[in-house]
């Protein structure tokens, strides 16, 4: 077996070497017996040849030869795919435009399984990523199961000392901007929080010093940092004695403990880790860790997925959670992709979809190329080629084609990888590079290869299934299309039903981005600049330190000329806004339990720098100081869902540890990405504002962990002059505190709907693609049929038919199979529109408008691309067709 | 020079292998010894030789190497492997017995059947 494949090897490998030992060992052969016969006195010439006559054909047994070594095969192969390139060459037209389909099928294709392949399918670059898990809650509700991996404190310390077949550890997901100071360098750089022994779970060794020790990794343990080995570079010079040295880091000396190898891929963008400190209270309160978690050796899954789950049935319970949620150990790459997951899945079945219609397209335009091949076919059967052989001529035809347009598709999934990067800036942040590799360079040659088989194998068969004296005989003379129209026109409905799902697909994704376009964002964002900073910082620790830092960095922001306001809040509308629990203490709601609401402290100013319209009650002064009375602001949302019917101006609301507040006004709603409630991505939520003046201290230092507060600047013109000034405006305060950024409003809410954005203009470009396939499809049905119908047509005519009728009769067909293929694919719809169901918003997935839109859109389209190919019968002189043949 | 037989289909292979096996042979010395250990009795096809070597090559029951034949000339030389040896062994049993039922066969009289 094992030389068998040898010699077949080398036989393939080297084709030519082959020939050239077999031609020398012949000659070699009858030489000898040439010299022998001389030898026995037959005279030289006679010798030579008796020997070439007695040795026969040295052609035939050299093919013998490669037959005998299995190069029969691969040679007939080679043949078909010449003969297959020669008939392709021939008819450019057709080449073209299956090739050009192709191109576009799967370039999309390539372009976003790279993707998908970079965040779902590629392990981990970790070691052993099969042995890697996150610990989430399970939601099994009505939809498909849903998991969150984000936990409290509480339950990452159940699963530390609880969970003996884990080696676990916790960290805060994302990663959070911060200040950092070196050598008289200043930078804005990304920070995330790990546990001690993260990088252990991970499987990554330190390249220098070492991790997190768990003395360093509790409440006022010593303040420690890892560098990123880039960072390493940029700000030491790959310094080796870092390690005991000194950096500060918000504000705060933090001592350098190792550095990071080259080669780790963080799980979010990260220049420095540091300890994450976990707790029950405070941060830990709340389920804001993540737990990752390395199964031990010895332990299964099942085993340590049971422990978990007995960890977590009381725990769930406690913090209120639904009795069918679960904790679970689920793959740490799905834990980590599991909010992208489906949106990404809905997107590569949506381009195989594309795929597919691209095949069904090519495969119709086979048919009727075979349709025109008849003699050629029947002329090769005659002359004795076997059905499997002209099925095998035809499917080489299709390789080629599927090759060719895979080859052309790769460089367009290149360009589409390109542009990919470009619409979703900062999104695409997984920890594998998003590239054209050998992986998605090798899926998209077998998909190509699947693509000329699928394509071609029905048409092959089709066509080859003659019979050889009627082909022979009539081909070509039959009065009406003496084929059977019905291969094809499945083809073209089926074409249509599957551009019906994808459309429906598209238009509800396009109907939710408008719809949260059109959402009134409560704001005026007209001349509005913003930019963040952390705050993140020892020096700003206390309420009073933050609170002089805005007062004076605003008192010279409004100076600047052509600023008319400024205002600093915890964070901005169309952002993910804070969350926190309250109870109503009076108004005729008085709570035992928290409820929930977004929460935001604010410079007096804000509402006017914002224009967010003051509907009862009073905006905050200079007056709501600290000393003052405690005031709170409530967005009318609030009022809706907190206190229906009740003015609530002069209520009050405890928001835990004895901080109770009188609401003092009522203003309008704003849009924001919310974070709890019905899981809107954009929603006016029910919004509580306090003074910036009336924090405590505790309360800065947690949730400036989270969030970098932004200055909010209305300016009368535009803002070249402005976002400088505010530079300098700050930098007179304190030179050490660097901007994160400038952002007019417009950016906040553009960037707010990225994501929504993107799917919508990605699924539409695909049904739009979609659509013009099953155009083309239909089109080419139709002048098929009416250039086989010519003479048919010619004698309608001769005989009386009007010009309209016979239009009509050629054209109805095309417009009947789009009215099945729409009925057909509004079905499949119906139920396909039930996967978008959580991306869907202001719109239900069988919105009658969407689909109405799509079936009548795409009848008018089919009966455009009927009539205008039928319109050639107006152009057919019946005395002249009829003369033809 | 006796009456020259054509050999029986399928028998070209043990008869190759049976004379690799008394030594290495170039394909032309192939067809001498089987001539010559036949008597000339046995008349090989000389088209057919090369398609077989390459077939029993192939399955691994001969090898080649290129060495100096006797002429100082590049020639292809063919051994037997281990393989081929056990191949030999079994076809050569099987054509015992095929000879003895074949010879049973025409040995046979109308009276004993």
């Amino acid at each position: 077996m094992l030389a068998q494949l040898r010699s077949w090897w080398r036989a393939l490998s080297g084709p030519s070497r082959l020939d050239g030992e077999m031609a020398s060992e012949m000659d070699c052969h009858m030489e000898r017996y040439a010299a022998d016969l001389v030898d026995r006195g037959v005279e030289p010439g006679e010798a030579r040849r008796r020997a070439r006559l007695e040795f026969g054909s040295a052609a035939v047994a050299a093919e013998e030869c490669r037959e005998a070594v299995g190069l029969r095969w691969p040679n007939e192969f080679a043949r078909d795919l010449r003969y297959a390139a020669r008939v392709l060459r021939k008819s450019p037209t057709f080449t073209a435009a299956a090739v050009a389909t192709l191109a576009l099928c799967i370039g999309a294709n390539t372009a976003i399984f790279s993707v998908v392949d970079a965040v779902l399918l590629r392990p981990l670059p970790y070691p052993h990523p099969e042995r890697l898990f996150s610990v989430a809650r399970h939601f099994q509700g009505k939809g498909p199961e849903s998991y969150q991996t984000n936990l409290w404190g509480s339950a990452w310390e159940a699963v530390r000392d609880h969970a003996n077949d884990l080696d676990a550890a916790v960290f805060s997901d994302g990663s959070m901007g911060v200040n950092f100071a070196a050598g008289g360098r200043v930078e804005y750089v990304k920070q995330q929080r790990v546990s001690a022994g993260f990088f252990r779970v991970l499987g990554i060794a330190p390249f220098i010093g070492r991790e997190f020790s768990a003395d360093e990794d509790h409440q006022g343990g010593p303040a420690v940092t890892l560098l990123s080995y880039a960072l390493w570079n940029r700000a030491f010079r790959a310094d080796p004695s870092i390690v005991g040295q000194a950096v500060t880091l918000r504000g705060e000396p933090h001592t350098i403990v190792g550095v990071l190898p080259a080669n780790f891929q963080s799980i979010v963008p990260a220049d420095l880790w540091t300890p994450l400190r976990p707790s029950r209270s405070g941060e830990g309160g709340g389920s804001n860790y993540a737990v990752v978690a390395r199964l031990r050796s010895g332990s299964a899954w099942a085993q340590a997925n049971g422990q978990i789950e007995t960890i977590g049935a009381p725990l769930l319970r406690q913090y209120g959670q639904d009795p069918t949620t679960r904790l679970r150990l689920i793959s740490f790459q799905r834990g980590l992709t599991e909010y992208v997951r489906q949106p990404l899945l809905i997107l590569w079945a949506a381009v195989a979809l594309v795929l597919l219609i691209g095949c069904v397209n090519i495969a119709g335009l086979l048919l009727a190329r075979a349709a025109g091949r008849t003699r050629e076919m029947a002329t090769r059967m005659a002359l004795g080629s076997g059905r499997a052989a002209l099925i095998r001529q035809m499917l080489a035809e299709s390789v080629v084609l599927g090759l060719s347009g895979g080859g052309a598709g790769a460089v367009l999934g290149w360009l589409g990888v390109k542009a990919l990067k470009a619409l979703t800036p900062g999104s695409m942040n997984v920890w594998q590079a998003v590239e054209l590799d050998w992986r998605v360079l090798a899926a998209t040659a077998c998909v190509s290869i699947a693509a000329g088989i699928l394509f071609g194998l029905y048409p092959a068969l089709i066509a080859s299934r003659l019979e050889i004296r009627a082909a022979l005989g009539e081909a070509g003379r039959a009065v009406a299309g003496s084929r059977n129209p019905w291969p094809r026109r499945l083809l073209v409905a089926s074409e249509v039903a599957l551009g019906v799902v994808l459309l429906v697909g598209a238009g509800l994704l396009i109907r939710t981005f408008a719809h949260l376009r059109s959402l009134n964002p409560g704001f005026d964002a007209h001349n509005v600049i913003t930019a963040e900073l952390s705050l993140q910082d020892a020096r700003y620790a206390t309420s009073q330190s933050v609170n002089r830092l805005f007062e004076q960095s605003l008192a010279r922001m409004r100076e600047l000329p052509g600023v008319e306001s400024a205002a600093v809040a915890l964070s901005l509308p169309y952002e993910r806004a804070l969350n926190t629990g309250f109870q109503r203490l009076d108004g005729g709601h008085v709570d035992t339990e928290s409820q929930i609401t977004n929460m935001f402290y604010v410079t007096p100013e804000y509402f006017r720098v914002l224009r967010i319209p003051l509907l009862r009650g009073r905006v905050f002064t200079a007056a709501d100081s600290s000393a003052a009375a405690p005031a709170v602001v409530v967005s009318e949302a609030f009022v809706k869902m907190y206190m229906p019917g009740d003015d609530a101006v002069g209520r009050h609301l405890d928001l835990g540890g004895g901080d109770r507040r009188e609401i003092v006004g009522v203003v309008g709603d704003v849009q924001q990405k919310s974070g709890w409630g019905d899981g809107n991505p954009l929603a006016a939520m029910p919004d509580m504002y306090i003074p910036a003046t009336q924090v405590e201290d505790k309360f800065i230092q947690l949730v400036h962990t989270w969030f970098s507060p932004s200055w909010i600047v209305r300016s009368s013109g535009p803002a070249e002059g402005v976002i400088a000034g505010m530079q300098r405006a700050l930098g007179t305060v304190d030179p050490r505190l660097p901007f994160a950024g400038f952002h007019s409003m417009d950016d906040v809410r553009y960037r707010a709907l990225a994501q929504e954005r993107f799917q919508a203009v990605l699924l539409g470009a695909l049904a739009g693609l979609a659509l013009l396939l099953a155009a083309v499809g239909i089109y080419g049905l139709i002048a098929n049929s009416v250039a086989e119908r010519t003479r048919e047509l010619g004698i309608r005519l001769a005989l009386g038919a009007t010009v309209p009728q016979a239009i009509r009769s050629v054209a109805l067909p095309g417009v009947a199979l789009a009215l099945a293929g729409v009925i057909a694919g509004s079905v499949l719809a119906g139920f396909a529109s039930q996967l978008l169901r959580h991306l869907v918003w202001g719109v239900r997935p069988g919105d009658p408008l969407t689909f109405a839109v799509v079936g009548i859109g795409l009848l008018g389209v089919a009966a455009a691309a009927s009539f205008l190919p039928a319109l050639r019968v107006t152009r057919l002189n019946p005395a002249e067709t009829l003369r033809q043949e | 020079m006796g009456k020259q037989v054509d050999i029986l289909q399928g028998t070209l292979d043990m008869l190759i292998l049976k004379a690799v096996s008394l030594g290495p042979l170039h394909g032309y010395g192939v067809l001498l010894r089987i001539q010559q250990i036949s008597k000339e009795a046995l008349q090989i096809p000389q088209g057919s030789l090369y398609p077989a070597l390459y077939r029993l090559e192939h399955r691994g029951w001969i090898a080649a190497e290129w060495g100096e034949s006797e002429n100082k000339r590049k020639a292809k030389y063919y051994r037997l492997t281990a393989a081929g040896r056990r191949q030999l062994k079994t076809e050569r049993q099987e054509w015992k017995r095929l000879a003895v039922a074949i010879g049973d066969v025409l040995a046979a009289e109308p009276e004993k059947v």
